[in-house]
Protein backbone atom coordinates (compact mmCIF):
# COMPACT_ATOMS: atom_id res chain seq x y z
CA UNK A 1 0.00 0.00 0.00
CA UNK A 2 1.25 3.21 -0.97
CA UNK A 3 1.51 5.78 1.87
CA UNK A 4 -0.56 9.21 1.11
CA UNK A 5 1.55 12.51 1.06
CA UNK A 6 0.04 13.80 4.27
CA UNK A 7 1.12 10.35 5.59
CA UNK A 8 4.44 10.88 4.72
CA UNK A 9 4.75 14.43 5.69
CA UNK A 10 3.45 13.35 8.82
CA UNK A 11 5.65 11.09 9.45
CA UNK A 12 8.59 13.23 8.35
CA UNK A 13 7.66 15.72 11.18
CA UNK A 14 8.06 13.07 13.74
CA UNK A 15 11.35 12.24 12.55
CA UNK A 16 11.20 9.20 9.79
CA UNK A 17 13.85 10.11 7.37
CA UNK A 18 12.42 7.38 5.09
CA UNK A 19 9.55 9.33 5.20
CA UNK A 20 10.71 12.60 4.12
CA UNK A 21 13.38 10.78 1.34
CA UNK A 22 9.83 9.09 -0.10
CA UNK A 23 7.97 12.83 -0.47
CA UNK A 24 10.97 14.28 -1.51
CA UNK A 25 11.13 12.09 -4.09
CA UNK A 26 7.56 12.05 -5.28
CA UNK A 27 6.83 15.35 -5.53
CA UNK A 28 10.44 17.43 -6.02
CA UNK A 29 9.99 16.75 -9.99
CA UNK A 30 6.51 18.78 -9.77
CA UNK A 31 8.30 21.87 -7.82
CA UNK A 32 11.01 21.99 -10.03
CA UNK A 33 9.29 22.31 -13.28
CA UNK A 34 6.82 24.43 -11.69
CA UNK A 35 9.68 26.69 -10.91
CA UNK A 36 11.48 25.96 -14.43
CA UNK A 37 8.44 27.16 -16.03
CA UNK A 38 7.55 29.90 -14.43
CA UNK A 39 11.03 31.83 -14.47
CA UNK A 40 12.88 29.70 -17.29
CA UNK A 41 15.75 29.74 -15.31
CA UNK A 42 17.24 26.13 -14.02
CA UNK A 43 19.36 27.67 -11.37
CA UNK A 44 16.35 29.25 -10.24
CA UNK A 45 14.36 25.99 -10.23
CA UNK A 46 17.00 24.54 -8.17
CA UNK A 47 17.35 27.12 -5.80
CA UNK A 48 13.39 27.00 -5.21
CA UNK A 49 13.04 23.18 -5.07
CA UNK A 50 15.14 23.36 -2.70
CA UNK A 51 13.50 26.44 -0.06
CA UNK A 52 10.15 24.32 -0.71
CA UNK A 53 11.64 21.35 0.94
CA UNK A 54 13.17 23.05 3.58
CA UNK A 55 10.61 25.17 4.14
CA UNK A 56 8.39 22.03 4.42
CA UNK A 57 10.77 20.50 7.09
CA UNK A 58 10.89 23.39 9.16
CA UNK A 59 6.98 24.50 9.16
CA UNK A 60 5.50 21.57 8.00
CA UNK A 61 3.21 21.76 10.80
CA UNK A 62 1.46 24.48 9.26
CA UNK A 63 0.27 22.55 6.79
CA UNK A 64 -3.64 21.67 7.32
CA UNK A 65 -5.11 18.41 5.31
CA UNK A 66 -8.75 21.03 5.55
CA UNK A 67 -6.92 23.61 2.88
CA UNK A 68 -5.58 21.09 -0.01
CA UNK A 69 -2.94 18.37 -0.78
CA UNK A 70 0.50 18.41 0.21
CA UNK A 71 1.35 19.30 -3.49
CA UNK A 72 -0.66 22.43 -2.89
CA UNK A 73 0.88 23.58 -0.09
CA UNK A 74 4.19 22.45 -1.82
CA UNK A 75 3.42 24.39 -4.97
CA UNK A 76 1.75 27.50 -3.07
CA UNK A 77 5.34 27.73 -0.89
CA UNK A 78 7.43 27.37 -4.26
CA UNK A 79 5.04 29.79 -5.87
CA UNK A 80 5.67 33.03 -3.12
CA UNK A 81 9.37 32.06 -3.80
CA UNK A 82 9.22 32.09 -7.46
CA UNK A 83 7.08 35.40 -7.28
CA UNK A 84 10.15 37.05 -5.09
CA UNK A 85 12.42 36.37 -7.75
CA UNK A 86 10.62 37.50 -10.28
CA UNK A 87 9.81 40.57 -8.85
CA UNK A 88 14.04 40.89 -8.66
CA UNK A 89 14.53 39.77 -11.80
CA UNK A 90 14.27 42.44 -14.39
CA UNK A 91 11.49 42.21 -16.63
CA UNK A 92 12.78 42.75 -20.00
CA UNK A 93 15.08 39.17 -19.32
CA UNK A 94 11.45 36.99 -19.83
CA UNK A 95 9.86 39.18 -21.73
CA UNK A 96 9.52 37.97 -25.94
CA UNK A 97 8.36 39.89 -28.51
CA UNK A 98 4.80 40.01 -28.77
CA UNK A 99 4.79 40.06 -33.19
CA UNK A 100 8.16 39.22 -35.45
CA UNK A 101 7.07 38.22 -38.69
CA UNK A 102 9.87 35.81 -40.28
CA UNK A 103 10.60 34.27 -43.73
CA UNK A 104 8.58 31.47 -44.45
CA UNK A 105 11.57 29.79 -45.44
CA UNK A 106 13.31 30.61 -41.89
CA UNK A 107 10.21 29.28 -40.53
CA UNK A 108 10.27 25.84 -42.29
CA UNK A 109 13.48 24.88 -40.61
CA UNK A 110 12.50 25.61 -37.31
CA UNK A 111 12.92 22.44 -35.35
CA UNK A 112 10.53 20.63 -33.23
CA UNK A 113 12.96 21.47 -30.24
CA UNK A 114 12.67 24.99 -30.92
CA UNK A 115 9.22 24.92 -31.57
CA UNK A 116 8.67 24.31 -28.44
CA UNK A 117 10.91 26.37 -26.46
CA UNK A 118 9.11 29.25 -28.56
CA UNK A 119 6.40 28.04 -26.58
CA UNK A 120 8.08 28.09 -23.29
CA UNK A 121 9.01 31.67 -24.31
CA UNK A 122 5.34 32.72 -24.83
CA UNK A 123 4.42 31.37 -21.57
CA UNK A 124 7.37 33.38 -19.13
CA UNK A 125 6.19 36.50 -21.12
CA UNK A 126 2.78 35.82 -19.30
CA UNK A 127 1.97 38.45 -16.70
CA UNK A 128 2.81 36.12 -13.63
CA UNK A 129 -1.03 35.59 -12.07
CA UNK A 130 -1.98 34.05 -15.83
CA UNK A 131 1.30 32.43 -16.06
CA UNK A 132 1.09 30.70 -12.60
CA UNK A 133 -2.30 28.82 -13.28
CA UNK A 134 -1.30 27.92 -16.97
CA UNK A 135 1.83 26.33 -15.57
CA UNK A 136 -0.42 24.43 -12.73
CA UNK A 137 -3.12 23.42 -14.54
CA UNK A 138 -1.74 22.96 -18.61
CA UNK A 139 1.94 22.27 -17.67
CA UNK A 140 1.43 20.18 -14.11
CA UNK A 141 -1.64 18.57 -14.61
CA UNK A 142 -3.18 19.82 -11.38
CA UNK A 143 -7.00 19.95 -11.16
CA UNK A 144 -8.70 23.47 -10.64
CA UNK A 145 -8.79 22.67 -7.34
CA UNK A 146 -5.30 21.89 -6.46
CA UNK A 147 -4.58 24.98 -8.08
CA UNK A 148 -6.94 26.98 -6.44
CA UNK A 149 -5.71 25.79 -3.14
CA UNK A 150 -2.14 26.34 -4.16
CA UNK A 151 -2.87 30.24 -5.64
CA UNK A 152 -4.93 31.09 -2.82
CA UNK A 153 -7.68 31.67 -4.45
CA UNK A 154 -11.41 30.79 -5.56
CA UNK A 155 -11.71 28.05 -8.34
CA UNK A 156 -13.93 30.51 -10.23
CA UNK A 157 -10.85 32.57 -10.36
CA UNK A 158 -8.47 29.78 -11.62
CA UNK A 159 -10.77 28.67 -14.57
CA UNK A 160 -11.25 32.80 -15.74
CA UNK A 161 -7.23 33.42 -15.17
CA UNK A 162 -6.73 29.78 -17.33
CA UNK A 163 -8.89 30.90 -20.27
CA UNK A 164 -7.52 34.16 -20.52
CA UNK A 165 -3.98 33.00 -20.33
CA UNK A 166 -4.63 30.33 -23.27
CA UNK A 167 -6.35 33.19 -25.05
CA UNK A 168 -3.26 35.30 -24.82
CA UNK A 169 -0.67 32.45 -25.63
CA UNK A 170 -2.96 31.68 -28.60
CA UNK A 171 -2.50 35.47 -29.68
CA UNK A 172 1.33 35.26 -29.27
CA UNK A 173 1.50 31.94 -30.91
CA UNK A 174 -0.81 33.09 -33.63
CA UNK A 175 0.42 32.70 -37.32
CA UNK A 176 3.96 30.97 -36.74
CA UNK A 177 4.49 27.43 -37.76
CA UNK A 178 5.84 25.23 -35.23
CA UNK A 179 4.07 22.67 -32.95
CA UNK A 180 2.21 19.21 -34.06
CA UNK A 181 2.14 21.03 -37.53
CA UNK A 182 0.70 24.17 -36.13
CA UNK A 183 2.67 27.78 -36.44
CA UNK A 184 4.10 29.97 -34.17
CA UNK A 185 6.16 32.95 -34.33
CA UNK A 186 9.68 33.74 -35.16
CA UNK A 187 12.02 34.33 -32.69
CA UNK A 188 13.44 37.69 -32.27
CA UNK A 189 17.06 35.97 -33.15
CA UNK A 190 15.69 34.53 -36.62
CA UNK B 1 -4.62 29.85 -33.23
CA UNK B 2 -7.48 28.12 -31.85
CA UNK B 3 -7.20 27.16 -27.42
CA UNK B 4 -6.93 23.65 -28.95
CA UNK B 5 -3.87 24.07 -30.50
CA UNK B 6 -2.91 25.94 -27.55
CA UNK B 7 -3.75 23.58 -25.15
CA UNK B 8 -1.47 20.95 -27.66
CA UNK B 9 1.55 23.02 -28.35
CA UNK B 10 1.36 23.05 -24.20
CA UNK B 11 1.00 19.39 -23.92
CA UNK B 12 4.82 18.86 -25.88
CA UNK B 13 5.84 21.13 -23.93
CA UNK B 14 4.62 19.54 -20.65
CA UNK B 15 6.04 16.15 -22.37
CA UNK B 16 9.44 17.77 -23.17
CA UNK B 17 9.70 18.81 -19.65
CA UNK B 18 8.57 16.06 -18.03
CA UNK B 19 11.99 14.02 -17.10
CA UNK B 20 12.90 17.16 -15.88
CA UNK B 21 13.96 16.59 -11.91
CA UNK B 22 16.31 18.76 -9.37
CA UNK B 23 19.55 17.71 -9.43
CA UNK B 24 20.87 14.83 -6.93
CA UNK B 25 22.54 17.33 -4.97
CA UNK B 26 19.42 19.06 -3.66
CA UNK B 27 18.28 15.95 -1.92
CA UNK B 28 21.85 15.59 -0.38
CA UNK B 29 21.65 19.07 0.84
CA UNK B 30 17.87 18.46 1.73
CA UNK B 31 18.52 15.60 4.27
CA UNK B 32 21.37 17.21 5.70
CA UNK B 33 19.24 19.95 6.92
CA UNK B 34 16.44 17.00 8.00
CA UNK B 35 19.05 15.45 10.06
CA UNK B 36 20.12 18.43 11.74
CA UNK B 37 16.56 19.15 11.97
CA UNK B 38 16.13 16.12 14.05
CA UNK B 39 19.08 16.46 15.97
CA UNK B 40 18.59 20.13 16.87
CA UNK B 41 14.91 19.11 18.09
CA UNK B 42 16.21 16.20 20.03
CA UNK B 43 18.62 18.04 22.31
CA UNK B 44 15.94 20.78 22.25
CA UNK B 45 13.46 18.54 24.00
CA UNK B 46 15.47 17.02 26.22
CA UNK B 47 16.63 20.48 27.38
CA UNK B 48 13.52 21.24 27.72
CA UNK B 49 12.36 18.65 29.86
CA UNK B 50 15.23 19.40 31.61
CA UNK B 51 14.50 22.24 32.81
CA UNK B 52 11.02 22.01 33.28
CA UNK B 53 11.78 19.32 35.76
CA UNK B 54 14.41 22.04 36.98
CA UNK B 55 11.65 24.35 37.28
CA UNK B 56 8.97 22.42 38.48
CA UNK B 57 11.50 21.23 41.32
CA UNK B 58 11.95 24.55 41.92
CA UNK B 59 8.95 25.58 42.77
CA UNK B 60 8.15 22.75 44.78
CA UNK B 61 11.00 23.49 46.74
CA UNK B 62 9.88 27.02 46.98
CA UNK B 63 6.18 26.26 48.00
CA UNK B 64 7.51 23.99 50.25
CA UNK B 65 9.84 26.28 52.34
CA UNK B 66 7.28 29.00 52.86
CA UNK B 67 4.90 26.37 54.51
CA UNK B 68 7.78 25.86 57.39
CA UNK B 69 9.01 27.68 60.09
CA UNK B 70 12.61 28.25 59.98
CA UNK B 71 13.93 26.17 62.66
CA UNK B 72 16.65 27.58 64.67
CA UNK B 73 20.04 26.20 63.83
CA UNK B 74 22.48 25.53 67.06
CA UNK B 75 25.82 26.58 66.53
CA UNK B 76 28.71 24.00 65.89
CA UNK B 77 30.58 23.07 69.22
CA UNK B 78 34.04 24.18 69.47
CA UNK B 79 36.06 21.79 69.35
CA UNK B 80 37.78 20.39 72.65
CA UNK B 81 41.25 20.55 71.32
CA UNK B 82 40.68 24.60 70.20
CA UNK B 83 39.74 25.10 74.14
CA UNK B 84 42.72 23.64 75.44
CA UNK B 85 45.13 25.12 73.03
CA UNK B 86 43.84 28.91 73.94
CA UNK B 87 44.95 30.41 77.03
CA UNK B 88 42.68 31.18 79.31
CA UNK B 89 42.41 34.67 80.22
CA UNK B 90 43.55 36.04 82.88
CA UNK B 91 41.57 37.84 85.12
CA UNK B 92 41.53 41.36 84.26
CA UNK B 93 40.35 43.03 87.64
CA UNK B 94 42.88 41.45 89.64
CA UNK B 95 45.91 42.76 87.18
CA UNK B 96 44.23 46.15 86.62
CA UNK B 97 43.27 48.58 89.10
CA UNK B 98 40.06 49.93 89.25
CA UNK B 99 39.69 53.53 89.81
CA UNK B 100 38.21 54.82 93.21
CA UNK B 101 35.07 56.43 90.52
CA UNK B 102 34.74 53.65 89.04
CA UNK B 103 34.72 51.41 92.44
CA UNK B 104 32.10 53.52 93.94
CA UNK B 105 29.50 53.44 90.62
CA UNK B 106 30.31 49.53 90.41
CA UNK B 107 29.46 49.28 94.04
CA UNK B 108 26.26 51.80 93.45
CA UNK B 109 25.22 49.38 90.38
CA UNK B 110 25.70 45.98 92.14
CA UNK B 111 24.70 46.98 95.49
CA UNK B 112 22.14 49.21 95.05
CA UNK B 113 18.63 47.55 94.21
CA UNK B 114 16.99 48.65 90.94
CA UNK B 115 14.12 50.63 91.51
CA UNK B 116 13.54 51.42 87.67
CA UNK B 117 14.74 49.47 84.72
CA UNK B 118 17.56 50.99 82.72
CA UNK B 119 17.05 52.56 79.71
CA UNK B 120 17.16 50.75 76.53
CA UNK B 121 19.14 52.47 73.48
CA UNK B 122 17.57 53.64 70.78
CA UNK B 123 16.99 51.34 68.21
CA UNK B 124 17.95 52.79 64.58
CA UNK B 125 17.17 50.55 61.52
CA UNK B 126 19.88 49.04 60.24
CA UNK B 127 21.25 50.60 56.62
CA UNK B 128 21.31 47.52 54.00
CA UNK B 129 24.36 48.30 51.73
CA UNK B 130 23.06 49.26 48.58
CA UNK B 131 23.07 46.58 46.06
CA UNK B 132 26.19 47.06 43.64
CA UNK B 133 24.83 44.30 41.56
CA UNK B 134 23.79 45.11 38.42
CA UNK B 135 21.61 42.57 36.25
CA UNK B 136 21.84 41.96 32.46
CA UNK B 137 20.15 39.44 30.62
CA UNK B 138 20.15 37.92 27.30
CA UNK B 139 17.01 37.36 24.81
CA UNK B 140 15.04 34.79 25.43
CA UNK B 141 15.70 31.21 23.38
CA UNK B 142 12.70 29.52 22.74
CA UNK B 143 12.74 26.04 23.53
CA UNK B 144 9.55 24.51 21.68
CA UNK B 145 9.47 23.97 18.18
CA UNK B 146 5.65 24.31 17.75
CA UNK B 147 4.08 25.54 21.59
CA UNK B 148 1.14 25.41 22.25
CA UNK B 149 -0.79 29.45 22.38
CA UNK B 150 0.29 31.19 25.60
CA UNK B 151 -1.59 32.38 27.77
CA UNK B 152 -0.45 32.30 31.26
CA UNK B 153 3.38 31.18 32.99
CA UNK B 154 5.93 32.03 35.34
CA UNK B 155 9.48 32.99 35.31
CA UNK B 156 11.83 30.85 37.41
CA UNK B 157 15.21 31.76 37.76
CA UNK B 158 17.24 28.61 38.39
CA UNK B 159 20.95 27.71 38.09
CA UNK B 160 22.22 25.80 34.92
CA UNK B 161 25.62 25.05 33.99
CA UNK B 162 27.39 27.39 31.21
CA UNK B 163 27.22 24.26 28.78
CA UNK B 164 23.39 25.42 28.20
CA UNK B 165 24.25 28.63 27.33
CA UNK B 166 26.45 26.72 24.42
CA UNK B 167 23.33 24.33 23.66
CA UNK B 168 21.09 27.59 22.66
CA UNK B 169 24.72 28.94 20.40
CA UNK B 170 26.16 31.29 22.95
CA UNK B 171 29.80 31.30 22.83
CA UNK B 172 30.74 29.81 26.14
CA UNK B 173 34.70 28.95 27.03
CA UNK B 174 36.00 25.16 26.77
CA UNK B 175 37.05 25.23 30.21
CA UNK B 176 33.98 26.96 31.92
CA UNK B 177 31.01 24.46 30.79
CA UNK B 178 30.45 23.35 33.81
CA UNK B 179 30.39 26.75 35.68
CA UNK B 180 26.89 27.41 37.26
CA UNK B 181 24.87 30.26 35.63
CA UNK B 182 21.70 31.92 36.37
CA UNK B 183 19.03 31.42 34.02
CA UNK B 184 15.33 32.75 33.50
CA UNK B 185 13.05 29.89 32.73
CA UNK B 186 9.91 30.65 30.98
CA UNK B 187 7.26 28.04 32.18
CA UNK B 188 3.52 28.01 30.51
CA UNK B 189 0.45 27.24 31.84
CA UNK B 190 0.83 23.47 30.64
CA UNK B 191 3.94 23.74 32.77
CA UNK B 192 6.08 23.28 29.66
CA UNK B 193 9.17 24.77 29.17
CA UNK B 194 8.88 27.07 26.79
CA UNK B 195 11.83 29.41 26.64
CA UNK B 196 15.28 30.64 28.72
CA UNK B 197 17.32 33.44 28.82
CA UNK B 198 20.71 33.80 30.90
CA UNK B 199 21.22 35.90 33.55
CA UNK B 200 24.51 37.64 34.52
CA UNK B 201 25.36 39.99 37.52
CA UNK B 202 28.04 42.49 36.83
CA UNK B 203 29.59 45.22 39.81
Amino acid sequence: MIATDAALLEQALTGAEDAFTALYRRRQGGVYRFALQMTGSSAIAEDVTQEAFLALILHGTRYDQARGTVASFLYGIARNLVLRRIDRRPWAEMEITEECAGPEDLLEDLTRRESIEHVRQAVLSLPPVFREVIVLCDLQDSSYEEAAAALDCPVGTVRSRLNRGRTMLARKLRGVAGVAGRSIECPKSL
Amino acid sequence: MSEESVIAALRALAAQDGGREAPEAVEDRLLQAFRRKQTHRKWRNGLGWSLAAAAAGLAIFFVAGSHERPKVVAPPPVPRQLVAAVPAPADVATVVPVPKQMQAVRRRLIEQPIEQPLERPIERPIERPVELQRETVTQFFPLLDVAPPFERGELLRVMVPASTMRRVGLPVNENRLADPVYADVLVGQEGLARAIRFVSYEQ
